[in-house]
């Protein structure tokens, strides 16, 4: 037996958890409706194939679309939600057809092959109010409602399929039992979830201490150079207007090199500050200048980057959508609480800088370090024009080389210098902002992106994950400036060692990210003369469908006719016939009820039978004196059996 | 490699789910898939109050499972099978249920156990499952379908689950059980359990009942046409038939007559001398009657076409069964059987339960050609049932005919094409085609 009513009640309780009611009322209606609606359509197999087949298109569609707009929509939560809509056809084409089951061949495509027929079934019916639950239960402004609702739809599915050996009072029991252990559970299992969270929550924030320390972003010499190795798109960038873009975004800047022979870069000041939010996520870094530029870039945020990458003169960020934002005095940006969003603008101005002003540590310099680099120049103070001329044209016979893993066992900067005198960025950076501090100009080590591969279709430049570069800053004139010793040949020995199939793996980039970025502009409404015209073919369809396929009337009233024309049957001896199955004495298959009456003993109903008989089978009848007399003495019979059971 | 290698755990999966199926009815396994997907969805509380479904679920499945030890069912069961059961023919049996309790008992159900016989390794890696070429990548990979349905064969029947009637105080009912015989051969039926449900229907406790018996699967037969007659006509037996009716010198008792000088004290008939006074002896006549073999061999080593052949056996047996001759089965296992039916000496039921029961037999032909040439001056025609058709079986067939016996010769194979020399009055059956070949005879 079909759960009715409920059924209907809980798709419309998803729809309103889920927000979707303008669904789930027709579908609710549609539902009911089959109760009082006696036309079913004979369907074939074929028929059902093809509703599944509709259905997994559907589904496929909702994926894409979901996961295209996963930044509007938490892809799987939104994907449980929507389920009942996509499983809907199939259900109520079940509902309206002479079919009852839907045999698994029809919902996996892979079973139709199959020689042997597919017996096992689902009850789509049961189905829908499952995912309907499920649906339901994604919303959690209010605790209180979904237990209730989830508890009756359940029971009441149930009632009408409980086994007929207990009495009703024991299902009660058993219900209630179910009912109160179950809102204890919950809250407990509430209760761990919370307790078990707090407690992971704490330990993984420990380990990663232990591990990084966030506040001391550290980077290792190859970790660019690592990065080099991949020619994925990272970002995008749309400069405004015809306005050049900074050709080198930053993303944090180091002073403190390590001692030893590893060259690790860490920083001296943990601190972050927070960056003033100015409404509308919008983040204020300085004052506006007066010749602010803007560009928008197309990155986004997963937990695992929370840097972002800025040119050094930013002045605001706006659209990225973060609890905070903070800066060091290192110009390295950190959001946390970030929801994905597509893109986030910033603005940016000549002039404008991100750095802090130079203190002691940017002169400081290890005594290997400068026992190693005296072998170029003494310690002392130069003047800071001539160091800059020095230092390029000390490191314009040296020679680029890709990316290669150093041993751990040799010194790489004395290797760099010396020997090989050639390497990639980190090399140049590091032994360029060491030789910098060497002659005594307050210098830093950066690591960001190079931004120089200009893409005209998109209108954008295209910043790939081996765009990663490193550099050097030098406090000069009461600024900082970027001395980038790196032979400008880097880009084209990079670019030479490309994938060969980066042009087809760009091409399927490049074009997935102009749909998302047309997707995101559509609005529903631009669309509707389109919508009516598909709508209005698909009910033609839909009518010509109905109207031509085969349809067979069911008759739910048959039984009970068959039985109103019973001759007799207001015969009062079916009481007794009644009381005595209620005691346990009830008839055998096939046993007439003389033979009955003389098995169980009752010989003093046999004069009532006989009155019985006469009137169901006799063409003359009883008449009404006989009948009101039998009346009595069943009732008599009846009472006088209680009154004995009872003492 | 990998299917033979995860072979053994087939067995105890097969066991597993067997059991499983039967303690949790069709909406209790919806309700525990539920609860397992709830318990997926609903593990972070902060994000959904699927959770909540998830306790419900348990709570009500552990409830039910609670349950089940109050109210069990007070009965006995006494299983009422058939004589025999015919391989691929659907037959119904009873199993009487008597209620021994204080109270009515409803909603229970009998699921009646036969011998689950497993496949070894051996065959699960040569037999193949018809059909299974259409069945998924996966599941053709993995092979389970082919075990369950090797199992299924091996263990030669499946019986559908029984509703038990409401049984009233004091009563018994007979609970109809169908059931669907395989394959020919014993069929051994170990225990009957009783399942009782739990108030919501989940699930059920289980009570079994030891009963032992034995079921007799005769052959598959196939509908012989009506028209087909069998070879030879009557024919004097020497001797008669042992055990017919007459005894002594095995003529066929005729009537009674007055005594003749000559006649043997032997034949007087006592009574009727004694109630009339004068000598009376019992006339005999020597018999005359059809006396006809079917002679089958059992010489292939390909279990389906065995089957086949025997099913062939089985069913001109049963076309002659109405005949009022003798008919002899003969066919080879260690020595070579003859079985004769007819004439009240016997029922063709035991000839089908020998069929029943026969195995492969290497060298058979060799066998039946010996035994042909001492029987054959009994036989007034044979009818040849043969898998496959080659020169010892030519010789067995040359050897009948240049005795004068007329013969009926049917070849079963599986390839009808390859067949070479087959005699133009035989009867080639392609394997998959006997059916129609039968009825057209």
């Amino acid at each position: 037996m079909k759960p009715r009513i409920i059924q209907g009640l809980v798709v419309l309780a998803w729809g309103i958890q889920a927000d979707l009611i303008w669904f789930a009322l027709p579908m609710a209606i549609t539902l009911e409706a089959r109760y009082f609606v006696n036309r079913r359509w004979a369907l074939t197999k074929q028929d059902f194939y093809r509703v599944a087949d509709l259905t997994s298109i559907a589904m496929l569609g909702m994926i894409i679309f979901l996961f295209l707009n996963a930044r509007t929509y938490h892809f799987i939560t939104a994907l449980i939600q929507w389920l009942p809509i996509v499983f809907f056809p199939l259900v109520i084409v079940l509902a309206y057809s002479t079919t009852e089951k839907m045999t698994l061949d029809i919902l996996f495509y892979s079973l139709r092959r199959q020689k042997e027929p597919v017996q096992q079934s689902w009850d789509m019916d049961y189905l829908l109010l499952g995912l309907c639950l499920l649906g339901a239960g994604f919303n959690t402004d209010d605790h209180s409602l979904f237990f209730p609702l989830a508890a009756t739809a359940v029971l009441w599915s149930l009632f009408p399929l409980r086994s007929t050996r207990y009495k009703t009072g024991i299902w009660i029991l058993a219900v209630s039992i179910t009912f109160l252990s179950a809102g204890f559970t919950h809250q407990v299992l509430r209760e761990a979830h919370l307790a078990v969270k707090a407690k992971t929550e704490q330990w993984i924030a420990n380990w990663i201490m232990r591990r990084i320390d966030p506040l001391k972003t550290r980077t290792a010499l190859g970790q660019v150079g690592r990065l080099k190795l991949s020619d994925s798109i990272l970002f995008r960038i749309e400069p405004d207007g015809d306005q050049a873009f900074p050709s080198l975004l930053h993303e944090a800047s180091y002073d403190h090199p390590s001692t030893g022979a590893s060259m690790e870069w860490s920083v001296w000041e943990t601190k972050f500050s927070n960056v003033p939010h100015a409404g509308d996520f919008t983040w204020r870094f300085s004052d506006p200048g007066p010749t602010e530029t803007s560009a928008r870039i197309y990155l986004e945020f997963s937990r695992e980057r929370s840097l972002v990458p800025v040119p050094a003169s930013l002045s605001e960020i706006h659209d990225l959508p973060a609890l905070e934002v903070k800066l060091n005095k290192y110009g390295a940006i950190q959001g946390s609480g970030m929801v994905p969003s597509p893109s986030f603008e910033i603005k940016y101005s000549h002039g404008n800088q991100l750095y802090s002003p130079p203190g002691e540590i940017d002169l400081y310099l290890d005594e290997k370090h400068e026992q190693l680099l005296s072998r170029i120049v003494k310690r002392s103070v130069y003047p800071a024009e001539i160091t800059l001329a020095f230092i390029q044209n000390f490191f314009s016979d040296f020679k680029y080389s890709l990316f290669q893993e150093v041993e751990a066992e040799s010194n790489p900067l004395e290797h760099f210098l010396y020997n090989r005198r050639a390497g990639h960025c980190e090399y140049f950076a590091t032994a360029t902002t060491l030789l910098l501090r060497q002659m005594g100009v307050p210098s830093r080590y950066v690591v960001g992106y190079s931004v120089h591969e200009y893409h005209s279709v998109l209108d954008m430049y295209l910043v790939r994950q081996r765009h990663a570069h490193a550099w050097a800053i030098a406090h000069v004139g009461g600024e900082w400036r970027v001395v980038d010793t790196t032979p400008g040949v880097w880009i084209a020995e990079e670019d030479d060692n490309a994938n060969l199939l980066q042009p087809v793996f760009d091409f399927f980039a490049n074009y997935s990210f102009m749909f998302q970025l047309w997707w995101n502009k559509q609005k529903i409404e631009d669309y509707e003369f389109e919508l009516y015209v598909i709508g209005g073919i698909l009910t033609f369809i839909l009518i010509w469908r109905i109207a031509t396929s085969e349809q067979v009337i069911i008759s739910r009233e048959e039984n009970e006719k068959t039985h109103s024309w019973l001759p007799g049957r207001e015969s009062p001896f079916f009481k007794i016939a009644a009381y005595l199955s209620e005691k346990g004495l009830s008839r055998a298959r096939g046993e007439v009820l003389r033979a009955w009456l003389i098995r169980i003993q009752k010989p003093e109903l046999l004069p009532l039978l006989g009155i019985h008989n006469r009137w169901r089978f006799d063409p003359r009848g009883v008449d009404a004196n006989e009948k009101i007399a039998l009346n009595a003495q069943v009732d008599n019979w009846i009472l006088a059996q209680a009154d004995q059971s009872e003492k | 490699m990998f299917r033979e290698f995860i072979f053994p755990g087939y067995v105890r999966l097969s066991r597993a789910s067997r059991r499983a199926s039967r303690r949790t009815s069709e909406r209790g396994r919806f309700i525990q898939t539920s609860a397992v997907i709830c318990a997926a969805i609903g593990i972070d509380t902060n994000l959904t109050l699927v959770y909540q479904l998830f306790a419900f679920l348990l709570c009500l499945i552990i409830v039910s499972r609670l349950s089940l030890r109050f109210q069990p069912p007070r009965v006995s069961v006494k299983r009422r099978l058939p004589k025999y059961a015919t391989a691929g023919q659907t037959f119904e049996y009873f199993i009487n249920v008597s209620n021994e309790g204080g109270q009515v008992e409803r909603d229970l159900k009998l699921i009646d156990n036969p011998r689950i016989i497993p496949p070894d390794i051996q065959q699960f890696r040569e037999k193949r499952e018809p059909g299974e070429e259409t069945r998924n990548a996966y599941d053709r990979w993995i092979g389970f379908h082919r075990f369950v349905w090797l199992q299924r064969l091996n263990t030669g029947i499946v019986i559908k689950q029984g509703d038990v009637p409401e049984i009233s105080l004091k009563a018994n009912v007979d609970t109809r059980m169908e059931a669907l015989p395989l394959r020919r051969g014993m069929v051994n039926f170990t225990s009957t359990t009783l399942l009782s449900p739990d108030p919501f229907g989940l699930n059920f406790s289980m009570t079994n009942f030891n009963q032992h018996e034995q079921l007799m699967v005769l052959p598959r037969r196939y509908a012989v046409s009506k028209t087909f007659e069998l070879p030879g006509g009557r024919h004097f037996q020497p001797g008669g038939v042992n055990s017919a009716w007459s005894i002594g010198e095995s003529d066929e008792f005729v009537s009674l007559r007055d005594y003749r000088d000559g006649d043997s004290m032997r034949n007087v008939h006592w009574a009727s001398t004694a109630k009339r006074d004068k000598p009376v002896v019992k006339e005999f006549q020597d018999e005359f009657f059809v006396r006809q073999a079917l002679v089958l061999d059992t010489d292939t080593g390909d279990a389906e076409l065995l089957e086949e052949t025997v099913s062939v056996a089985a069913s001109l047996l049963l076309q002659m069964e109405n005949s009022d001759g003798l008919m002899d089965l003969i066919y080879a296992s260690r020595t070579t059987q003859i079985v004769t039916a007819g004439r009240g000496y016997a029922q063709v039921n035991h000839q089908l339960e020998a069929l029943a029961t026969l195995e492969m037999c290497h060298g058979a032909t060799d066998k039946l050609k010996k035994t042909m040439s001492s029987h054959r001056k009994l036989m007034s025609g044979c009818i040849l049932v043969l898998p496959g058709w080659d020169e010892s079986r030519q010789q067995l067939l040359n050897s009948l005919s240049s005795a004068g016996i007329p013969t009926a010769l049917f070849i079963v194979t599986a390839d009808a094409d390859k067949l070479t020399d087959v005699p133009a009055n035989g009867h080639v059956l392609p394997i998959h085609d006997i059916a129609e070949r039968l009825a057209q005879l």
